[in-house]
């Protein structure tokens, strides 16, 4: 009887077995040796590393760039998926695939195309420049830039949520009337609430650890627009390996916290759901 | 039993709330540390510097504080360097984009002469500085692994089949330029030279190159991971990372080499006009004898030849040449680098 429940949980475990092996030099071993390079000096040393002024300044400014970035898309990526879903108007396939195409540009190209529009030999930038404004290798640059890649989490969050919701609680409320504002705010709003959540932490977690299209418009400046993922990789370049792995391993916990609550509140707003 | 476990649920709930969102505010709270009203020191007057790769440690950790100081006992104002290094080449790309940058050290002359095309300063105005603009020099040398197992003792050596050369990408990067004009130099100042030399050295240097890395310093880090038999790169990079507890590795001094030529820029169009006495301050500092013995103590070479000996490393060059022995970068680029590696060797090896 023991044995039995004994070969059944064994059995029951080699899937998983199988899972990590094949993920190990894959996935897992590289991460190990993040943190097993961050380590090498020992815990001190990694938090030597940590307390300068230019680690410092990074990870603040790649946490406030995260922060705007998630506030800014939250509304921008509501207000698409709302448009995308709720209304009909020629086009609406396609415009929402547009929409979705940053995930599927390479960063880097964004970076160029930004600077191709903004900078000092762009559309924008020849009208801007001579008044004296350029937003590229500043921190509206590099937020420029964040928004555009991480524009698509949001809208992919909101926008399966509002096609799944029953049109029929909305129309009552047009009914007994409603305005649009009314009823986004009483009705659909807090059906979104875990969807926001979501998708404002997916958001946030890509801006931190954004690195393409950063590089390209943020001039990298210690102290000014170097971001935590540009300070690994000048680090890195020059030589001082132990110095970016202490701060790839904060960014690595960062994420894995972000992505344990994501993971927690879609949970929960599937659960709500069913329970509707 | 329901109703008592739904409270349990809610309390657990209530706590976990109340623990995120401490959490959230207390990162919120150290992200803004610095930019509240009581958080904040009164912030020093800056120098903004673009550099190529391998000046970072000489610049950072002992010319710019040494100025620092300087500029303490003068004026009692404290000043700050903010500043980013890359390739010599990536450096320009962003200076032409338009990077705020007051002060600019670029690897090569030809960097130089793609800002003043492009109109990011206003003609060759390095020129008009000391010594035409150059700060410090350095010869290029080849790394090979320790014991130099494969027997490398000059270019020509490494034309032989089987070894495997990490190099710096000529777009990119300044040493990579440098370093074909040493390959093409080193072997056209041969007394016996056919006229096809130079060609053949580099078609069959390059043909043995395995790795590119986008800086000097980049590729070295790349020769240090465990890449490729050998590297060419500036003598200082190799002094400075053997002082710096690097991997092992030998320098092997080639018969003729190159001494490559670092450029300062001063970008007029970005200095306020208030900071011009602070640049204009640290601009003749890098040419005092005082910036330059630590250039020296950085393993660069000083453009005030009797302080080089102050460095006992520098090792023994026998024919060393400069760019102006091929007229200037300008046809040195156009005769070599595009002309004979790009148009020739490079269609050779990948036709």
């Amino acid at each position: 009887m023991n044995k039995e429940t004994y070969r059944k949980r064994v059995s029951g475990m080699l899937p998983a077995g199988f899972l990590i092996l094949v993920m190990l030099p894959l996935l897992l071993l590289p991460l190990a040796s993040v943190f097993i390079y961050a380590l090498k000096g020992g815990l001190p040393k990694f938090a030597s590393y940590l307390v300068t002024r230019d680690v410092l300044f990074a990870l603040r400014f790649s946490v406030i760039i995260a922060f705007v970035t998630a506030g800014i898309n939250t509304v921008l990526g509501t207000y698409a998926a709302y448009v995308l879903s709720k209304t009909r108007f020629p086009g609406r396939e396609q415009l929402s695939i547009i929409l979705s195409l940053p995930v599927a540009i390479p960063n880097v190209v964004v970076g160029t195309s930004l600077l191709l529009l903004w900078g000092p030999i762009g559309l924008f930038g020849q009208i801007l420049g001579p008044l004296g404004i350029q937003p590229m290798f500043t921190a509206a640059g590099v937020l420029l830039a964040h928004i555009f890649v991480t524009f698509p989490y949001m809208l992919g969050t909101i926008k399966p949520v509002l096609d799944d919701l029953q049109t029929t609680y909305e129309e009552a409320a047009y009914t007994i009337g409603a305005s649009r504002w009314q009823a986004f705010r009483y009705i659909i709003f807090p059906a979104l609430k875990g969807g926001l959540l979501t998708g404002a932490l997916l958001t946030f977690a890509h801006s931190l650890g954004e690195f393409g299209a950063t590089v390209m418009v943020s001039g990298n400046l210690r102290l000014r627009t170097q971001t935590a993922p540009l300070y690994i990789f000048s680090q890195f370049e020059g030589g001082n390996i132990e110095a970016a792995n202490s701060v790839a391993a904060i960014l690595a916990v960062v994420s894995f916290i972000l992505f344990s609550l994501i993971l927690y509140f879609a949970g929960r707003t599937r659960i709500k759901e069913e329970r509707r | 039993m329901m109703a008592n476990s739904s409270l349990l649920c809610s309390r657990y709930g209530l706590l976990l709330r109340i623990a995120l969102s401490s959490l959230i505010l207390a990162l919120i709270i150290w992200t803004v540390w610095p930019l509240l009203p009581f958080g904040r020191s009164r912030r020093p007057q800056t120098i903004v510097l673009y550099g190529f790769s391998i000046i970072e440690p000489a610049i950072t950790k002992s010319v710019f504080p040494a100025f620092q100081k300087k500029w303490m006992a003068q004026t009692g104002q404290e000043v700050e360097m903010i500043a980013s290094f890359a390739g010599s080449g990536t450096v320009t790309n962003q200076l032409i984009m338009g990077v705020p940058a007051e002060l600019a050290i670029l690897s090569t002359g030809l960097d130089a002469a793609r800002l003043s095309e492009s109109g990011t300063i206003n003609g060759e105005t390095w020129k008009l500085l000391p010594y035409g603009g150059v700060i410090n020099r350095s010869p290029f040398v080849i790394l090979v692994r320790p014991g130099n197992p494969k027997k490398i003792h000059d270019f020509s050596d490494l034309t032989r089949p089987g070894i495997r050369i990490v190099h710096p990408d000529p777009f990119t990067s300044g040493a990579a330029n440098w370093a074909i004009i040493a390959e093409y130099g080193s072997a056209v100042r041969q007394p016996d030279a056919d006229p096809d030399a130079g060609r053949s050295m580099l078609l069959g240097i390059w043909r043995n190159v395995v790795a590119q890395a986008g800086s000097g310093r980049a590729v070295r880090t790349q020769f240090d991971n465990g890449f490729g038999d050998a590297l060419i790169t500036y003598e200082q990079d190799a002094l400075w990372s053997h002082s710096h507890g690097s991997a092992p590795f030998e320098i092997i001094y080639p018969h003729s080499t190159i001494l490559s030529e670092h450029t300062l820029v001063v970008i007029d169009r970005n200095i306020s006009e208030k900071r011009k006495e602070l640049v204009q301050a640290f601009v003749d500092f890098l040419w005092s004898e005082e910036a330059q013995r630590l250039f020296v103590e950085n393993g660069f070479r000083s453009v005030d030849e009797k302080l080089n000996s102050a460095n006992r490393s520098f090792g023994y060059i026998a024919d060393p040449f400069f760019i102006g022995d091929f007229g200037g970068w300008q046809q040195a680029k156009r005769t070599i680098i595009d002309e004979i590696w790009k148009n020739r060797v490079l269609k050779e090896l990948r036709p």
